[in-house]
């Protein structure tokens, strides 16, 4: 008598478990993760350049591309800014590709693109861009803000505020 | 010879010497992890709170507390009223201090409290204004803030009367110490 109870309830128990990774795994497949989403929509992002052609992140796909936010108005990004220069001069021949996301009005973002002769392409994305910046976790939406992608797309590192070269370097250098 | 009955060297085990390890060692996690933490930013609501008063029927005072570690452009200073019949006379702003920023030359800053006087252009006795405030600012741990917009709505005293209660855009949530 007791044996066929105990039998029952392990049945039971079972099945519990049963439904509830039938649930897990058939949600899990229709409900992607938050940093899927985000991941998707900055590879798929397009913007136009600076000289107003229209460009898309995963034109860049197969490199280590590190996506920087960035606006005229802000005197820590124009800071940084000659860091990620340099960084592309040294390794953009192993796959390294910095793209800027100006959050700016065009011209002004155009003016100091030529005035400091970036060496690497930048989207003008207004305050829109602010807004997918904050899917990416910049939910106080301030700059600088940089997503370092890595060859499959993925999201490898988010920084908020300016990007240390040497915590770049050694981030970069582990993607390559 | 029989050796007295006494410890061969190792201290005999307190009571309490296992909890007290496990306090020490919880106090070094938290430390620990409070030097590796990222810095903690303030919204720009926060770091730079909008509140302002009417003095009398024709006169505001709008001002910016601005947190510790941040601080404001005197430059993007903006403010809007409606009904815009009643527009603001352009606002008297104090003077900032001055520094001479690397990629913007010769900037006004403000930290701590910002006061604005702002003249109307016509009374409005009695009546109800909205009052918006832009500011632009940065933190000094290297982050800068968008123009942000803050507004307040002020109902204006009756003519000979005032000034009227401080309305914060953001007021501050009431905790045990307040």
């Amino acid at each position: 008598m007791a044996s066929t109870l105990i039998r029952r309830i392990g049945i039971a128990g079972l099945a519990i478990v049963a439904l509830g990774a039938g649930l897990y795994f058939g949600m899990r497949d229709q409900v992607p993760a938050p940093e899927l989403v985000a991941a998707a929509a900055i590879n798929g992002l397009a913007l136009p350049d600076a000289d107003g052609k229209e460009r898309r992140i995963d034109e860049w796909r197969g490199k280590v591309v590190v996506i920087n936010f960035w606006a005229t108005w802000c005197a820590p990004c124009r800071e940084e800014m000659p860091e990620f220069m340099k960084a592309q001069r040294e390794f953009g021949s192993k796959g390294l590709q910095f793209v800027g996301i100006a959050v700016d009005q065009p011209d002004k973002a155009k003016q100091y693109v030529a005035e400091i002769e970036l060496n690497y392409p930048t989207l003008v994305g207004g305050f829109g861009a602010m807004e997918l910046s904050k899917t990416l976790g910049n939910t106080l939406m301030a700059l600088p803000f940089t997503v370092v992608l890595d060859r499959k797309g993925a999201v490898a590192h988010t920084q908020l505020g300016v990007f240390k070269p040497d915590k770049l370097d050694a981030i970069v250098k582990q993607l390559l | 010879m029989a050796s007295p009955a006494t410890s061969t060297g190792s201290t005999p085990k307190r009571p309490h010497a296992d909890w007290r390890a496990f306090v020490a060692a919880g106090c070094f996690l938290a430390a620990a992890s409070a030097v590796g933490a990222d810095p903690k930013l303030l919204p720009p609501e926060q770091a730079f709170r909008f509140s302002a008063r009417a003095l009398d029927d024709r006169t505001v005072e709008a001002r910016f507390a601005v947190e510790d570690g941040y601080y404001l452009y005197r430059d993007k200073l903006k403010f809007a009223v409606e009904p815009t019949v009643v527009a603001i006379a352009p606002p008297d702003l104090p003077a900032g201090k001055v520094k001479e920023d690397p990629f913007f030359g010769r900037v006004e800053t403000y930290r701590g409290d910002v006061v604005v006087r702002l003249p109307l252009a016509k009374a409005v006795a009695g009546q109800s204004i909205v009052l918006a405030a832009d500011s632009q600012g940065c933190a000094d741990l290297g982050v800068c803030y968008p123009v942000n917009r803050q507004q307040v709505t002020l109902a204006m005293p009756a003519a000979g009367k005032g000034p009227g209660p401080v309305v914060e855009a953001y007021p501050r949530k009431k905790n045990w110490f307040n």
